[in-house]
């Protein structure tokens, strides 16, 4: 009876060659895998030519589906290459690890929220969770050996190594000697650890004659020295189960990614994948793949450049000292040789091809995702079956059903599920029709899982992605605010965002946010105003003027005294500006008069400049027009600008009256109508008024005219 | 020597070369006089085998010079691009005085570069008395380079005028260069190559064709990648520029020539160097040799007209300088960030200062 364990990395293509080439030399006659327990009853499923990796065991507890567990498998992960070689071998495999039923039951008293939340992001397990410590044991062998990137270390002496002798004894013991140098086993591992012991000591009870151990790197030297069967099955007592239910699901290179948040993930699942299906000469092959690629995106490359891209990688590993080129070498070769220097085509090709877009696939009638099921159970219910050609339907808002139908197309595209695409322009019939052209396409099945993330239903996933994007809209919207320059842009969105802010139709957190970015708006408008309004002209000055009047008036109803204090800093400089248009400066000038900044006599020293006689009699009417429009009141109150007014336009050439006449008549249009009949009566007795004022021009003659009259009324004083 | 105002790469640091040479003992190919490793360790410093001091040529991404010197390795012709300030030129210079010993075979590019600097041209009077033969060429630096098996120089490839840069494309493909007056050919020997540098961002351009541009193996310097490290370019740079022009100023301290890098750095990159605010960028290229004059123009200013003690106004001067280009744009864009992102940070002298210079 022999056990050998082989110490691997999750998802490392030299790992499963090494393992696949040391398993047909052992010809074992048991399998078993580091892998949930609770998915023994999937291993069948893996001889299933239709099951195409990369796929992923989902396993979540049936009574609370949002704690899920994601364990995926590409081609090149040794844990799929074990579960094909047995099922091609015809031997038991068998999964090890400590079921997810007795995990998750553990965790349900902890901290709930907690460990939802965990599991939840991106749909992945912590890389801790997975591997039961902290950090990554192929870190500290990479920092010893003075490399500080453990994933390049890692592919430099593992994954490219051209032969598998002794690898696994050495990964076993420099395991082994990280192990005692690290801080005992937490409770986690040591459960797991002691799990798979037990499940080993299964094996050989059963009367296996040689039985192979995929798992781990980090646990081989725990399965290697066996303790006593007692102190296992004490460190495993009292552990309470959940009931779980696992599923195989389609899953994507980009989500065995790291940096889609997956914690065993690698950096260049592409990459991997390239170096498993053409082992031999990967190089000239992955060359061509990426002048191909660069092609498809109409982007000049050559062959030539190929095999030069090649030779600088070849070059490039020589004087690094490596054995072959590492994906390092090959894509600073592909910049320098193929993309001319940029890294603009290296994104590219490290989203196409180094991460790359593949799909897995499952066989027809395997199980689903909760939130498929309640998609499908949806479907079932509004009779809309999701069909691949395209078509168009008409709903009728009024009748619930189709109500209904028009939530839950809504509620995916919120999912990002475009099943649905709303036509614009179609709907002659009214504002309770909407018209949608509707296409189910296969890739829909992995929105639908990575949408799994918000919820298990879709009513459920949708509130949560609708949170999520409000927030993201306010952060576009302050990026797209620190960027522009356009004086009326930013002015315009001012006022619409501050009744946002005044009327708190987002939750708090929100409003703090917008906050900031109202205050940066402030800040720049407050800055730019005097710099944005030269050489405007009458469209563009008018345009401003409004947007003037509009954001002095949202933040007059914010409150904001800073604000208000940096606005009116802000008017007070551009209303003292000579050389801007007359209707601004007329509109800065009375909105500061408005709000007693600026002196009644001040004002109106600054009316008679605007209207004295070497102005522009248009520039003057348009400062009239901006100081006056919407209200003429100030005229009635104050009578020193009454007068200035009053004597412009007494004093203005006959052929300028002409011209200034339309827009005078405009702005005093604007009036209401109360406000006119005063005006009107005021300049009928305006030079009654004057007489009265200045003793000086007494008509003599006239009032020789009224003594008699006032004698007769009042009594003969003199006598 | 001494009058020598700046002497080249392969004679100032000829004691680290000749080290290198002495203990290099790895594989050279043809015609080099070092080999990869050690030409690569000669740009970014260590200790040679008899312990000699090599100092670095070029402080960042050592990727990048492994790249460059296995492109000249593999008989690639090589191509620098970046921003001024970027050490394209520097590099390029010390890679020819490592590899071939000599950095002379240069050609300055300018718009007025005719094909004769590239090819050859001619001494007119011997071509008048005794007609077409070799004594009457006057070879350009490439074409000694070509014979010598040395590394040419072309600087500024871009400035070039597009037809005349053609000119290249015999020469790196079919390493010939055709002379059709004599019927003869100049074909290049071990260990030619060239390297030619070039300005991503300057306006009034030529760009490559992509002939030519095919021909090349294509290294972008970047900017330099943290402020820390920007900041000690700038620093040893500046000191340097100081003490070549005799300034009596102190050497600036690092604190202020850290918030010069970073507010060139934030400028540049459109967002604060944390990553939580973005900011208008102006049109002005804000190289780090741009920084760098910054600085030595504040220490100026300090030496002549103040205690040599640099202040906020010092520096605010050259900073209000460098950024507004265009009045009008530029200026709102500085103004914005200084209001935004210096006077939150609470620089308040050099906030202050620079809005003076920039109203």
């Amino acid at each position: 009876m022999t056990v050998h364990v082989f110490g691997i990395r999750h998802h490392g293509p030299g790992s499963a060659r090494s393992m696949l080439a040391s398993l047909r030399k052992l010809q074992p006659d048991a399998v078993l895998i580091e892998g949930p327990p609770d998915a023994d009853h999937l291993i069948g499923m893996a001889a299933d030519a239709g099951l195409k990796p990369p796929v992923a065991i989902l396993i979540f507890d049936v009574e609370h589906p949002r704690k899920a567990v994601y364990y995926p498998f590409a081609a090149f992960s040794p844990e799929w290459q074990a579960l094909r070689y047995a099922a091609e071998a015809g031997v038991p495999a068998r999964f090890i690890d400590l079921p997810m039923a007795l995990r998750l039951g553990q965790e349900d008293e902890k901290d709930d929220g907690e460990t939802e939340k965990a599991e939840s992001e991106g749909g992945a397990i912590p890389a801790a969770a997975r591997d039961g410590l902290p950090g990554d044991p192929v870190r500290w062998l990479a920092e010893a050996a003075g490399d500080p990137d453990p994933e390049r270390w890692w592919e430099r002496m593992v994954e490219q190594r051209g032969s598998s002798e002794g690898v696994f004894e050495g990964i076993a013991e420099a395991m082994g000697a990280l192990r005692e140098a690290w801080k005992p086993p937490g409770d986690w591992e040591a459960r797991r650890e002691a799990h798979m012991r037990q499940a080993i000591r299964v094996a050989v009870r059963e009367g296996r004659q040689n039985v192979a151990v995929v798992c781990g790197a980090w646990h081989a030297p725990a399965l290697q020295k066996m303790p006593s069967a007692s102190t296992d099955a004490a460190i495993l007592r009292g552990l309470k189960a959940v009931k779980v239910e696992a599923t195989w699901i389609p899953w994507t290179h980009g989500r065995l990614a790291l940096e889609s948040g997956y914690g065993a993930g690698v950096e260049s699942p592409g990459w991997y994948n390239h170096l498993w299906t053409h082992a031999e000469d990967p190089l000239p092959v992955w060359m061509t793949r990426v002048v191909r690629l660069m092609r498809d995106q109409d982007l000049d490359a050559s062959p030539a450049q190929a095999i030069e891209a090649m030779r600088l990688a070849e070059t490039l590993s020589a004087m690094r000292g490596r054995a072959s080129p590492t994906l390092e070498d090959v894509t600073e070769a592909v910049q320098a040789s193929i993309c001319f220097g940029s890294d603009i085509p290296v994104q590219l090709i490290r989203e196409r091809l180094i991460i790359g877009d593949e799909l897995g696939e499952l066989p027809p009638g395997a199980p689903a995702v909760p939130l498929q099921r309640d998609l499908e159970h949806q479907q079932r219910s509004l009779r809309l079956k999701a069909e691949p050609l395209e078509r168009v339907v008409d709903l009728d808002l009024r009748n619930p059903g189709r109500l209904a139908v028009s939530h839950l197309l809504h509620r995916l595209l919120l999912l990002n599920i475009p099943w649905g695409v709303l036509q614009r322009g179609s709907g002659a019939k009214g504002t309770f029709h909407e018209i949608w052209k509707l296409q189910w396409r296969p890739e829909f099945a992995l929105a639908v899982i990575e949408a799994g993330v918000w919820g298990n239903t879709v009513v459920e996933a949708a509130t949560a992605r609708l949170a999520e994007a409000a927030e993201a809209v306010i952060e576009r919207l302050r990026e797209r605010a620190a960027l522009t320059t356009d004086l009326a842009q930013m002015m315009g969105a001012l006022a619409p965002l501050a009744s946002t802010l005044r009327y708190g139709s987002v939750r708090k957190t929100d409003a703090d946010l917008l906050t900031s970015v109202i205050a940066g708006l402030v800040n720049r408008v407050a800055d730019g105003l005097v710099a944005g309004t030269r050489d405007v002209d009458d469209d563009t000055a008018r345009d401003i003027a409004g947007l003037i009047l509009d954001v002095n008036r949202a933040l007059a109803v914010i409150g904001n005294e800073g604000w208000l204090e940096q606005w009116r800093a802000a008017l007070e400089s551009l209303g003292v500006r000579a050389n801007r248009h007359g209707l601004v400066v007329g509109r800065a000038c009375r909105l500061l008069l408005d709000a007693s900044r600026l002196a009644v006599a001040e004002c109106s020293r600054r009316l008679g400049l605007a209207l004295s006689r070497g102005a522009d009699p248009t520039q003057a009417g348009a400062w009239v027009e901006g100081f006056l429009e919407g209200s003429g009141l100030v005229l009635l109150t104050n009578d020193e600008l009454w007068q200035v007014l009053d004597g412009w336009l007494a004093s203005i050439r006959a052929e300028d009256f002409m011209v200034l006449l339309p827009l005078l008549r405009r702005t005093f249009a604007t009036f209401p109508a109360g406000e006119r009949r005063q005006i009107g009566e005021r300049a009928a007795r305006g030079a009654v008024r004057t007489a009265a004022d200045d003793g000086e021009d007494i008509d003599l003659e006239r009032a020789a005219m009224v003594e008699p009259v006032l004698r007769a009324l009042l009594g003969d004083i003199d006598g | 020597m001494s009058e020598v105002q700046r002497q080249h790469a392969e004679v100032q640091f000829k004691a680290e070369l000749d080290a290198l040479q002495k203990s290099d003992n790895r594989e050279r190919p043809p015609s080099w006089k070092l080999s990869p490793w050690a030409v690569t360790e000669y740009l970014l410093g260590g200790k040679s085998e008899h312990g000699v001091e090599i100092t670095p040529k070029y402080v960042g991404d050592r990727r990048l010079i492994e790249v460059a010197v296995s492109t000249l390795a593999t008989d690639r012709a090589l191509l620098l691009l970046g921003l001024p300030g970027t050490a394209k030129s520097w590099v390029s210079e010390h890679l020819a005085a490592a590899i071939s010993g000599d950095s002379t075979m240069l050609v300055q590019g300018t718009a007025g570069t005719a094909e004769e600097a590239i090819r050859y041209s001619w001494n007119y009077a011997m071509l008048l008395a005794k007609g077409p033969s070799r004594a009457a060429l006057v070879p350009s630096p490439v074409m000694r380079a070509m014979t010598e098996g040395k590394i040419a120089r072309v600087e500024e490839l871009t400035r070039i005028q597009a037809d005349v840069q053609d000119s290249l494309i015999t020469i790196l493909s079919e390493r010939t260069l055709p002379i059709p007056e004599l019927g003869e050919e100049v074909q290049s020997t071990q260990g030619f190559n060239v390297i030619a540098t070039a300005n991503n961002r300057d306006r009034g351009v030529n760009d490559l064709s992509s002939a030519l541009k095919r021909r090349f193996n294509t290294v972008v310097m970047p900017t330099p990648a943290t402020a820390e490290e920007e900041a000690g370019i700038v620093r040893m740079r500046a000191t340097a520029l100081g003490r070549a022009l005799a300034l009596p100023a102190q050497p600036p301290a690092l604190e202020e020539i850290r918030r010069v890098v970073t507010i060139f750095r934030e400028l540049r990159s459109g967002q604060t160097e944390d990553g939580k605010a973005k900011v208008q960028s102006p049109s002005s290229t804000l190289s780090t040799a741009e920084a760098i004059s910054v600085v030595t123009n504040a220490m100026a200013l300090a030496a002549h007209f103040g205690d040599g003690r640099i202040r906020a106004e010092d520096v605010a001067v050259g900073l209000v300088g460098a950024v507004i280009q265009d009045p009008e744009r530029d200026r709102q864009a500085l103004l914005a960030y200084l209001d935004n992102v210096v006077k939150e940070r609470g620089w308040m002298d050099l906030y202050r200062a620079a809005r003076d210079f920039s109203d």
